[in-house]
This record gives structure tokens, C-alpha cells and sequence, in this order.
């Protein structure tokens, strides 16, 4: 080993662009590392050894984060051939990391746990992470890699997915890897699931995400759009064609707020205005034809990274945003970073309120919210977060567009047409290795789970491929 | 991508359009929809379907020039072009199922469209099938191979001038009917107004009574909560739900003022499309 390195204390800082520069446009925020800055940040890791690194412990999909470190900082002088390795690495476990990268809560996850965080900031991983990604995307490198990916044998075994979110694309470019022939039945007219029409381009910009689903057409993955399973085909048409079939659909049906006034204009969920503001560019409108109405005062319920993403969108719309949340600030959902983001650019937070009433104006347009104001108690519920109970008073806020985000549920358009065992709230119930109530069919990711995050999706899909190989396997064994 | 194989004006205002699209043709059944983009800048549209074929995997719609979409749409697309996506079909299918005495009435495009495929669907389960289409007047009418005549055991064209067919709406004639005769189930399509008129007729003789809830959607599929309205007292998804509810249960004043919710962005859209092709 190497002489023991300095302990440095502090992260190299990514740039950002400017507060007044962003809240103008959708373009992104962070600006991420280059490679004299990405080498300082990774020479900061101490390389504890793989067996025990708490990083890859506290990585869903224990991805080598000490090992794609070194990668970068054993070829130092050599920049392609580092980030090739560290790609290589990273690949291994994640196919995606320019989108996790930047969409990871990698505060909860690897850098929770690292060791240099005991003694000073723990590793920036999700930034470099996103800088070996970035840096091979501009270079043409995971091109390169690609091809070393590539399956020789073409099994010709058929696999079906549905959904192409993180999970369903994970799904499929792991049974890729291992040559099965894939084909994704994907409900729009676009892959990429939520990282499409939920999350911003000033988070994740469509151009980076289009490049990373490139990698499916390369594999030979076949994407079919426009085709709603359940509806356009169903699961025993699927598993008369496919030897197996995934289920990635997520979680994509939006709660309501079940109060009077909850069919006022002006009064969205926060899917309907993300993926108007996202996938249909609303915010280009009129060049693109999705419209969209933004007032000047918008409130958006919630606190989750759906809340964030709406907020700073609308104020991205000219609007003036308020977040208001029933619950205290440390117990909001959303990534550090995205709270920290919304903050700057001028979002105000209210706590401790419950909406119980839109209030409209004689044209049927919201123009208020009364809420209730509530109050924590020391006992906590199962997610550890303090229990709440309202006080008898109420206070009313001036909104004339309110943003509803407040959690999403499984789609039941599936459940329904095919007869899944699935619990009260939708999720489809899966034995240990993912398959479903219907032999051959599996699932994974928000479908499961209810609302969850892109790594634990791609970690499902990760590891219904490897079921769905076993199963396949076994099959044809016993034919 | 989409071909369009036919198209074909049928009013001053609306026109006939088919696409090929088999994987949705294939699993159509009457009752349920499908989303258009035209191109990849376009908006999602819902449209209602007048056939569906499976032999050629076609579909056939009645289409109205509305705004920017539908403009662009009857300008620069014609047979040989195709479309940016077709999804579906989407909604829950109606129960074809034997009812008696079946009526289908229509006053604008989508309840045309689906006066044709439902009645026939009707009839193919042994329902004596009558069939009420209104258009204002002659110039806004159909020709006749595209009414939906031969497949119903009796047809009623009316038009609110009277200047084709019987003069007035087809809640007049539907009145009449009612009266002399046993009606067991009405559907219905088109304006939402009239709907609403047609929910309160049908309450007063108690007669069953389907219609397609038209409300701006986006992804069609349950996902974005747009297309919600209430229904019973409980919130219902229109793309998912429906789009045919029991009339009776429908809280139509919200439905009808939520359908103007983009006047004010629809108004720009089309503005800035007719600029841009030189119209205004
Ligand atoms: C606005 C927003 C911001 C978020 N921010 C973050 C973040 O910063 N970090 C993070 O980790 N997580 C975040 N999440 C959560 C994360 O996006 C999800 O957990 C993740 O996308 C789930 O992946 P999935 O593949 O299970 O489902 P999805 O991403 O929901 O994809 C499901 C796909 O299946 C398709 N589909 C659904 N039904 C059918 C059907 N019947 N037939 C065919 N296709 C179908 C859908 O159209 C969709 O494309 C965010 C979520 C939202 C809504
Ligand atoms: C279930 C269903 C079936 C339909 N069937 C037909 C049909 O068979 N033929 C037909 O011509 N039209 C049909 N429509 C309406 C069709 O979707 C609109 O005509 C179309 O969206 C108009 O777009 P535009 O840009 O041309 O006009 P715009 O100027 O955008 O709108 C004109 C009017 O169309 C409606 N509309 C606008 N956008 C939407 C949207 N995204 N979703 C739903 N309605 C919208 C509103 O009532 C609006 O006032 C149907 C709608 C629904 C919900
Ligand atoms: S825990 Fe921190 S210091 Fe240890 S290997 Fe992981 S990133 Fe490096
Ligand atoms: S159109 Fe989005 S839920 Fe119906």
C-alpha cells in the first residue's frame, strides 16, 4: 500500500449555476466535478477495504465505491483509461449512474455510513459518481464499454417487461447482458418512467437520460411504446410470447385530498403538472402544445422530492411558491440537497399545517387553502417520523394555484385485468425472488414497494433478472 | 410510427380520419378510446372510435377542427403520413350485453363516432338498436354513409333548424320515443350540456342512462388525475373509470366547467398556429 494519505477534512465543492440565472430557466443546477477536481475528491476516500466499507454496505445495490475510487485515482495521468475502469466498476452494480448520480438521497444511503464523515464531510460519492458517468457520456467512453458488454450468445429465450421506469429498465439491460432477447411494454410515448415525466431537467436533464437509454438499443433491448399492458395486451398474451415477464409499473396514480373543493381549477396533482411542465414541455409552450395555468401565488402540499420538483418548477413558471406541510422541517422526505436547492431559490416553507378546504372565486378557480394548524407529540409512528394531531385552529392562505403532493399509489389499471395477488393499497405481493401471485410473472420497484427511490427500483430489477434467469433455467431443465 | 391510410372531410367542421395502429385495433372494445400525438411537440388527445378493424389493424375516427391540435392535424397531415403515437385503446369497455330496447344519441363528434360502433355492438347481442344523431344544421352534417343508419333497427337524423331531416334535438325526439314507447337503456355522447339535459330527462322516467364524460386528460391512463371528476360523491379518474359513467350519478356542473379550465391557453395555441401558418 501506498504511504497513508493527509486527511483532508473538507469536500471539494461542485460549482452551481447562480440563484437569479437558474430560477429563469430549466437548465441544470449543479454543474458537477471535472477530472482535476473529481481525482482531489476521490483521493480523499482512505480505501477501506471492500469486505467492510460501510459505503458499499450503506449502497442499496452495493455498488465498489472504494473500488471505481481507485480506478480513478490509479490512472491519474491518464483520464479516459481512469474513468474507463471506474466505469467499468460502477457498471458492474449500476447501469444508470449518470441518473443516480443525481437523483440518489446519498446522504441516507453511502455517504451516510463513510468513515470520513466521522472526522470531517464524508465522500462526495453521488458527485463523482455522476462525474465518471458525465465524463464517459462527453467522451464517447461507455460507448467503448459497451461493446465489452455486449452478449456473445443470443439465447433466443423471449423476456417481457413492463414499464420502462429504473426497475424495467434494469430489468432489461441485465437480461440483456446475459443475451436474453428483451422487449419493454412502455404505457407513453417515452421510456424512462418517472426520471421522464416526474423528475426536472434542471435535476436530470432529458438529453443525459436519453444517452443512458441509448445503452438499451445497443443491447438489442426492443422498446415498445404507446402499449398500456392490461389494456393493449394482457399478461396471458405476454406469457404465451415470453418465457417470463417483468413488472416494473411504479407507483403512478396520484392521492387526492379528499376535501371539499378538490375539483377547483388551478388545483393540480403534482403528476398532472410535472408531466405536463416535463414531458409535454409545457414550459416551451406555446412551441410545444401542452398548456399549462400558473398564477402568481402557488402553494404545494407536501415535502417529499415530488413536492421540491413541483415547487421549484412553478417558481421556474414566474410563480411565487409556498410549501406547506402538515408535518416539522426534519421530517420532510426530500433529498437534502433538493430542500437546500428550493430554500436558495426562494421557496418559503410553512409547517405544521393540514389542508381542510380549497376555497374558490365565483369563476370556480381556487383562491385560497384553509388549513388546520397541528401539533407533534413525542410518540412516533412506523416510519419513526413524531405523530401529529390538529389543534381546533385554522389559518387560511391566498393561493391561486395549488400543486397536491402528497404520495402516489400503484396504477390498478394491471391489478385489475390480471388477477395479481396485490394489498389494499396496490402494491403486488412477490415471494423472496420477486415472482408474483402468477408463475412467471415478476416485479419490482414502486410496483411493490409504493412509493419508493430509483436505486431500490434498479435494485429490484437487478435482481428479478437474476430470478428470472434461474427461473427460465430451471424451466427449460425441466422440459 | 402511425399511418394514416384515409381521410375524408364530413362537415364544414369535422372530418373522417383512420390510422393504422394494429396493437391498438386489436384489442378495442367498444366503450373505450385512444391518446394521438400527432407530432413529437404535440399535445395528448383523446378521440373515441368510429371502427376498429383487426383484419387491418386500422382505426377509424371522426375528428373535429377544435384548436391547434386539430388544425394542424387537418392541414399537414394527409394519407401516407403518420403519426407520432397512437396509445391504447384506453377506458373500460361498456357491457354489450342483451338490454332490450337500446337507444344511442349524439349531438357533436365523439358521441357520433361512438353512436356507430356502440349500437352495433348492441345489436350484434340481439338489443333492438335506435339511433338519434343531431347536427346544428345541414352544413354541419354528415354524409349519409357515415351516419349510423345500417346498423340500427330505426334511425333518427334531426338538426336544430331543421334544415335536414326531423327539425329539433335528439331530446325532443328522445322524449317522444320514451313516451310511446318502452326504451330500456339510453347511451349517449357529445356535448356536455346536452348530457347533463339528457341525465335530468331520464332520471324523470327512470331509464338506466351511459354517457362518455369527456374531460381534458393528458395521460389517459390513470396517472395524472387531470381527466377527475365527481361521481357519487367519490373522486373518479374519466380515462380510468370511465369515460362512460351512469348519468344519473355524474356532477355534471363540475365536468362542464372543468372542460373550459385552457380557454385562456387554448386561445394562444391557436393564435400562435394560425400566425405561424400565415392565417392571421
Ligand atoms: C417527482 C418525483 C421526484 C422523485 N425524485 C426522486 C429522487 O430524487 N431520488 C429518488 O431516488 N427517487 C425519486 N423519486 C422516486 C422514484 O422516481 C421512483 O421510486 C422510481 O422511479 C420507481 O421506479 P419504477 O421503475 O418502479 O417506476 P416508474 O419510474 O414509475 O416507472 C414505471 C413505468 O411503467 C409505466 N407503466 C405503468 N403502468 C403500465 C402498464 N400497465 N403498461 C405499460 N407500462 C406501464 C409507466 O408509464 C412508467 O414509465 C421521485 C418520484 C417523483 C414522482
Ligand atoms: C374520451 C374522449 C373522447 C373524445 N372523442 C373525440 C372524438 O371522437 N372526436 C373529436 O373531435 N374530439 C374528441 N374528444 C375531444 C378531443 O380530445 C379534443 O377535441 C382535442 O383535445 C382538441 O384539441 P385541440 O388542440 O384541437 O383544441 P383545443 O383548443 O385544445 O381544445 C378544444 C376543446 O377540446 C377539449 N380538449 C382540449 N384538450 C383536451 C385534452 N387534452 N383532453 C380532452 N379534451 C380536450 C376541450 O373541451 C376544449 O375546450 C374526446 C375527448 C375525450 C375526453
Ligand atoms: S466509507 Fe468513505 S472513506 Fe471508506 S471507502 Fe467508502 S467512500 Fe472511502
Ligand atoms: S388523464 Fe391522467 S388520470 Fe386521466
Amino acid at each position: 500500500m501506498a504511504v497513508k494519505p493527509k486527511l483532508i477534512k473538507e469536500r471539494v465543492p461542485t460549482p452551481e449555476k447562480p440563484v437569479e440565472e437558474r430560477i429563469k430557466s430549466f437548465v441544470e443546477v449543479n454543474l458537477g466535478y471535472d477530472f482535476a477536481s473529481a481525482l482531489k475528491e476521490a483521493e480523499r476516500c482512505i480505501q477501506c477495504p471492500p469486505e467492510y466499507a460501510p459505503c458499499i454496505k450503506g449502497c442499496p445495490v452495493h455498488i465498489n465505491i472504494p473500488g471505481f475510487l481507485k480506478a480513478l485515482r490509479e490512472n491519474a495521468d491518464n483520464p479516459d483509461e481512469a474513468v474507463k475502469n471506474a466505469l467499468r466498476v460502477i457498471w458492474n452494480d449500476n447501469t444508470l449512474p449518470a441518473v443516480t448520480g443525481r437523483v440518489c438521497p446519498q446522504e441516507d444511503q453511502c455517504e451516510a455510513p463513510c468513515v470520513m464523515g466521522k472526522v470531517g464531510d464524508p465522500i462526495n460519492i453521488g458527485k463523482l459518481e455522476r462525474f465518471v458517468a458525465d465524463y464517459a457520456r462527453e467522451r464517447g467512453i461507455d460507448q467503448e464499454l459497451l461493446e465489452e458488454f455486449i452478449a456473445e450468445s443470443n439465447r433466443k429465450v423471449k423476456v417481457a417487461v413492463v414499464g420502462a421506469g429504473p426497475a424495467g429498465l434494469t430489468c432489461a439491460l441485465e437480461l440483456a447482458k446475459m443475451g436474453y432477447k428483451v422487449t419493454i411494454f412502455e404505457a407513453l410515448h417515452e421510456a424512462g418512467g418517472v426520471l421522464m415525466y416526474g423528475i426536472p431537467e434542471f435535476r436530470l436533464p432529458k438529453d443525459i437520460l436519453k444517452t443512458e437509454l441509448e445503452k438499451l438499443e445497443k443491447l438489442g433491448v426492443e422498446v415498445k411504446t404507446n402499449y398500456i399492458v392490461g389494456k393493449t395486451v394482457t399478461i396471458e398474451e405476454l406469457l404465451q410470447e415470453y418465457d417470463a415477464v417483468f413488472i416494473g409499473t411504479g407507483a403512478g396514480t396520484p392521492k387526492l385530498l379528499n376535501i371539499p373543493g378538490i375539483l377547483l381549477d388551478r388545483i393540480y396533482s403534482a403528476n398532472e403538472f410535472l408531466t405536463r411542465v416535463n414531458l409535454m414541455k409545457a414550459y416551451l409552450f406555446p412551441e410545444y402544445d401542452t398548456p399549462i395555468a400558473v398564477g402568481k401565488k402557488v402553494i404545494v402540499i407536501g415535502a417529499g422530492n415530488t413536492a421540491m420538483d413541483a415547487a421549484r418548477s412553478a417558481l421556474r413558471l414566474g410563480a411565487e411558491v409556498t410549501i406547506a406541510y402538515r408535518r416539522g422541517r426534519e421530517d420532510m422526505t426530500a433529498r437534502v440537497e433538493e430542500i437546500g436547492h428550493a430554500e436558495e431559490e426562494g421557496v418559503k416553507f410553512e409547517f405544521f399545517l393540514t389542508p381542510v378546504e380549497f376555497i374558490g372565486d365565483e369563476n370556480g378557480k381556487v383562491k385560497a387553502v384553509k388549513f388546520e394548524k397541528m401539533r407533534p407529540l413525542e410518540e412516533r409512528d412506523r416510519r419513526g417520523k413524531r405523530k401529529i394531531v390538529g389543534t381546533g385552529e385554522y389559518v387560511t392562505l391566498e393561493a391561486d394555484t395549488v400543486i397536491i403532493a402528497i404520495g402516489l399509489e400503484p396504477n390498478r389499471i394491471l391489478v385489475e385485468a390480471s388477477g395479481f395477488k396485490a394489498n389494499p393499497d396496490g402494491t403486488l405481493i412477490v415471494d423472496e425472488n420477486l415472482m408474483t401471485s402468477i408463475p412467471g410473472v415478476f416485479a419490482g420497484g414502486d410496483a411493490i414497494r409504493g412509493e419508493a427511490t430509483v436505486i431500490l427500483a434498479m435494485g429490484d430489477g437487478k435482481k428479478a433478472a437474476k430470478a428470472i434467469d434461474e427461473y427460465i433455467r430451471g424451466k427449460k431443465a425441466n422440459a | 410510427m402511425y399511418r394514416i391510410t384515409a381521410k375524408e372531410e364530413l362537415d364544414v367542421r369535422d372530418f373522417f380520419m383512420e390510422v393504422e395502429a394494429p396493437h391498438v385495433a386489436k384489442a378495442w372494445k367498444p366503450g373505450q378510446f385512444v391518446v394521438l400525438m400527432i407530432h413529437k411537440r404535440g399535445e395528448r388527445i383523446p378521440m373515441s372510435i368510429y371502427y376498429a378493424d383487426r383484419e387491418t389493424g386500422r382505426l377509424g375516427m371522426f375528428i373535429r377542427r377544435h384548436g391547434k391540435t386539430t388544425f394542424d392535424l387537418w392541414d399537414n397531415f394527409d394519407v401516407g403520413d403518420s403519426l407520432y403515437a397512437v396509445a391504447g385503446p384506453l377506458g373500460m369497455p361498456i357491457e354489450v350485453k342483451y338490454y332490450g330496447n337500446v337507444v344511442f344519441v349524439s349531438d357533436a363528434v365523439c358521441g357520433q363516432a361512438e353512436n356507430y360502433a356502440t349500437l352495433k355492438a348492441m345489436k350484434e347481442a340481439g338489443n333492438y338498436t335506435i339511433s338519434i344523431q343531431t347536427f346544428e344544421d345541414k352544413a354541419h352534417s354528415y354524409p349519409e354513409k357515415f351516419l349510423a343508419k345500417p346498423v340500427a333497427d330505426e334511425h333518427y337524423l334531426t338538426t336544430e333548424d331543421g334544415s335536414r331531416g326531423i327539425k329539433g334535438h335528439y331530446l325532443d325526439v328522445l322524449r317522444e320515443l320514451i313516451e310511446k314507447d318502452k326504451v330500456d337503456i339510453v347511451f349517449g355522447g357529445g356535448k356536455l350540456g346536452s348530457l347533463k339535459k339528457l341525465a335530468e330527462l331520464t332520471r324523470e322516467y327512470g331509464i338506466p342512462t351511459i354517457v362518455t364524460v369527456r374531460q381534458i386528460m393528458v395521460d389517459g391512463t390513470g396517472m395524472c388525475g387531470s381527466c377527475r371528476i365527481l361521481y357519487d360523491g367519490e373522486i373518479k379518474f374519466a380515462c380510468r373509470d370511465g369515460p362512460m359513467f351512469d348519468a344519473h350519478k355524474v356532477d355534471w356542473d363540475d365536468v362542464i366547467r372543468r372542460d373550459s379550465r385552457f380557454v385562456r391557453e387554448q386561445e394562444i395555441a391557436k393564435k400562435h398556429y394560425l400566425e405561424s401558418r400565415g392565417v392571421v
